[in-house]
Formats: structure tokens, sequence, C-alpha cells
């Protein structure tokens, strides 16, 4: 592959995201990250992130909802020519801004299938001074592998950042915080609790 | 723990009162009567009572109650001006209280002074070193500062004493489980089983600890769990269903090329299939596909 992988993530697949690590602000929550690995005209690569979908809010390091929830999601996209390409975590505590373990293993199955692979964590602080500033850069921060099979925090060493497709969407985001929107967001947890729920949200964003 | 019913009856009174509807005091009560956690909303309708002297007044000694509520939920939010106010008032009217000590020491916390608190706690400790309150209140401190093996060694020597506190092991277990700590984190579940044997969350949550340790004899424990969680929810737990078919699967996994009397009967599996596919041709018919190529995939 020549040239550096860019990493971009879809508003939709974003804002899921966030809204969903704001329903559940006292727990650590995790989603699955799908799209596909795409390359352009002058031959550089990009990781498109097209859509997310929010897994657990709740004991999120157990196997048996993981695997339901991952066997249904890789069928439903895999239909739609997308695969998990990447797996997004937000931390129980404000102030933890290290990506834990679990954060860890869980990529390490993904990267397994996906080599380009990406882990996000949500950055709290860059969340919480999101409404004072106009930062257009995702209040999140990625993780890739790096040669010698850690989960490398990009960005430090001039490597690529993870950029948002659309250059407003904060703007939209900081909308929906204010209307409190995170409160229609579904995750896996809520549907294996209560099946009509769907865990694809489609009608969120209408 | 809440209930179903419990928890339909505090979503509709919690709509009622934010539309203007008025029950906010029952509402009120019932968030403290199921401790649940819905800060922002008691934070708001408390207030709207406690700021109005005609409606504080018609609580009469309850008052002081929803003072303490109030504060509480205010540090939960961030308000800690609103907390302040709140225990002052409490600290004029009950001077020299143990009550009013703890909520001084929970600011503390809020404020992120971990070391003041700590001293607070002990002062309080030494007085009455049987304050559940206060011994819980030091588990918490050590987690919120990412001291899991501290909340941990804490929590341990809590349950030493308080060993019928239900939610003190759940807890645990919930913290062991965070740290992928599993064989301990089933430990607990084992001992609530124990004291509570016909609550079927905790034998779900068992079996789902025990089928993420992995390994024949745990498969095979934690299908027996999951089948037990069926029994008690009269086949309606989804987990439960799920549970069934992955155990299954991963126990034929392990067990192939052995002996037929070794394998399993597939009947449990093939019940929980069915009865999956019903729910979710009832419930959710559009994800009836993807229902049934997880389940083929899941085949022995």
């Amino acid at each position: 592959m020549g040239g550096e992988l860019k990493y971009e993530i879809a508003q939709n697949a974003y804002i899921k995201l966030v809204l969903h690590a704001l329903k559940h602000k006292t727990a650590a929550v995790n989603a699955v990250l799908l799209g596909r690995l795409v390359t352009s005209t002058d031959g550089s690569h990009t990781l498109q992130i097209s859509d997310a979908v929010p897994l657990f809010h709740s004991q999120i390091t157990l196997l048996p909802p993981l695997e339901i929830a991952l066997i249904q999601i890789e069928e439903y996209y895999g239909a739609q020519d997308m695969g998990i390409v990447g797996y997004f975590h937000a931390n129980e505590r404000f102030d933890d801004a290290e990506l834990s373990s679990v954060a860890k293993n869980i990529g390490d199955h993904i990267y397994r299938y996906f080599p380009q692979a990406a882990v996000i964590l949500l950055d709290n602080k860059k969340l919480e001074s999101l409404p004072k500033g106009k930062d257009r850069s995702p209040v999140m921060q990625l993780y890739t592998k790096d040669a010698s099979k850690n989960w490398r925090h990009a960005g430090s060493d001039g490597s690529s950042q993870l950029t948002i497709k659309e250059p407003s969407a904060n703007v939209v985001l900081l909308d929906y915080i204010a209307s409190e929107k995170w409160q229609d967001i579904i995750d896996f947890d809520d549907h294996l609790d209560d099946i009509s729920k769907d865990w694809l949200n489609p009608e969120l964003f209408k | 723990m809440v209930t179903k019913t419990e928890e339909t009856e505090l979503n509709r009174l919690e709509i009622q009162v934010d539309n203007g509807g008025g029950g906010a005091w029952e509402y009120l009560c019932l968030v403290r009567k199921l401790k649940v956690r819905r800060s922002d909303k008691v934070l708001k309708h408390g207030l709207s009572i406690l700021n109005d002297p005609k409606k504080r007044s018609n609580l009469g000694p309850e008052e002081w109650t929803l003072y303490e509520q109030v504060a509480v939920a205010a540090m939960d939010c961030q308000c800690l001006d609103v907390a302040k106010d709140c225990i002052k008032v409490l600290q004029k009217r009950f001077p020299e209280s143990k009550r009013v000590g703890r909520l001084e020491g929970m600011l503390l916390e809020s404020k992120g002074s971990w070391a003041e608190a700590e001293k607070a706690y002990s002062s309080l400790l030494e007085e009455n070193p049987f304050d559940q309150v206060v011994l819980k209140r030091r588990v918490a401190m050590a987690k919120a500062q990412g001291n899991m093996s501290g909340a941990i060694e804490w929590l341990n020597k809590y349950l030493e004493t308080f060993m019928a506190d239900h939610d003190a092991w759940r807890e645990l277990a919930e913290i062991y489980v965070s740290l992928q700590m599993y064989k301990q984190a089933a430990y607990c579940y084992e001992e609530l089983i124990l004291s509570q044997p016909t609550l079927p969350l905790y034998h779900l949550a068992y079996a789902e600890v025990l089928y993420t340790l992995g390994g024949l004899e745990n498969l095979q424990t934690a299908k027996k769990y999951y089948a037990s969680t069926i029994d008690l929810t009269g086949g309606k737990n989804t987990r439960a269903l799920f549970g069934i078919c992955l155990c299954t699967s991963a126990i034929g996994q392990l067990t192939k090329g052995r002996n037929k009397e070794e394998k399993e009967s597939p009947e449990l599996h093939s019940l929980a299939a069915t009865a999956l596919e019903k729910i979710y041709k009832q419930r959710a018919p559009t994800k009836l596909p993807l229902l049934n190529s997880a389940l083929k995939g899941l085949k022995i």
C-alpha cells in the first residue's frame, strides 16, 4: 500500500457514537464501526467509517451478548458490502483517557479479520469543551496497530488523525445535544432487553 | 434492582411531571424508594418544590429529606453551589448530625478533595465503625480515582461484615467483570444465587460470566444456568435463549470427534431457537432473517 492510510468517519456514525455515550454518562459504553477501505484515483487509501452500531452500556466485557451482536451486525452490513472496520469505546470515568485492555482485546479480535482496523476512544475533555469552541475535529482519539503490533495513539508522531467527512458535524452534534437527542438512541443492550427496539436506529436522523 | 412494572410506573410519572402535569413529590418519593439514579430530573423537580415556600411548607418534616435528596442529585450533576446551599440548610436545622456529616463528606468528594473527604469519613467512622453508607463511600472514592484494587479491597472488607448486602456483592461482581477478573466475578454471583436462588438476574449473569471464562465444564454449567433463567422467566428472556444456542454451539465445537455419549442432546437448542423465532416474528419481524442466519451459523 502506498502512502499513509487516512481515517474518515461519516457524520451519522460520529453522532451516533457520541449520543450513545451521553445517554449512559455513568457507564462505559462501546460500539462497532462499519465501513470499507477505499482507494482513490491518486492511489491514496482511506478507511471510511460510514456507520456505527452502539453495543452495550453494562457489563461490556461479557462475551455472549458481544458474539450475538457481531454475528447479526456482520450479516446485515455484509449484504451492503460493508464490514466491521473498528471498535469504539468510552470510559466510565471522566478523567480516564487510557485505552483499556478490554478495548485492546476487542480491537485485536477485529484486527485479526481486518488489519487496518481502527480503535477509537471518546475524548471526554474534548467533548466537554465542545460548546466553547469552533473545533471541527472529532471529540475522539484514534488508535491503530503499529509495526510492533501495539495499539498506538494516532497523531502523536505525525501519523494520520481521524477526520469527519462532513465539516459541520460538530455543529449538528451540539444541536442534538441541546435537544437531548441521546434519549432516542438504541443500543444492542436495549435490543436484548426488548427486541422491538431496533439497534439500526433507522428513525434517529429522520 | 427495579422490576419492569416499577420502571414503567416511574417513567410514566416522570413524563407526567416533565410535561407540567404535577406529581413531582410522588415522583421524587418513588425515585427514593426504588433507589434509581435520575439526578438531573430529581434536581430539576426537587428544586422547583424547594424554591417555592408554599410547596415547601406543605411537605412538613419531609422537607429535610428532600433537601438531602436534592443535595445528592446536585452533586451528581456537578451543581456544587446548589448542593452546598442544601447542605447549609440541613446543617442549620441539624447541627452535629452524622447524616449531614456524610453529605459534607460527599461534597468534598464531588470537589475532588479526596484527602479531606477521607479525613471526614475517617472521623465519622471513629464514632461509628459500622456506618454502612460511609464505608461504601470509601469504596466509591477509590473507584472514582481509578484505584480499582483499592475499591476491591475496601469492598471485600465491607462484605466480610455485611455479607447480606446484595447490592454490594453485585457492585463487586461488576467491578470484577469490568477488569476481566471473571473467576472472582463468578464467585460473587454464586454468593448471590445462594442467598436469592429465585432471582433470574443472578442466574443469567452467572451463566454469561461462565461462558466468558470458557472451557468445557464452564460452558456446560453456563448452559444449565441459562436454562434455569429461562425456567424462572417463563421463557421470555431473550439473552438466556441466545445463551443456550451459543453454549450448545461452543460445546459442540469442543467435543467434536468425541464419543457420541459425551455429545449434548440438541433438544434444548432447538427449543430455544424455536422460541427465539417466535419472539422475533411477533415483536421484531424485520430482524427475523438476521436471526435465522445467526441461528443457522450456531447449529451444531
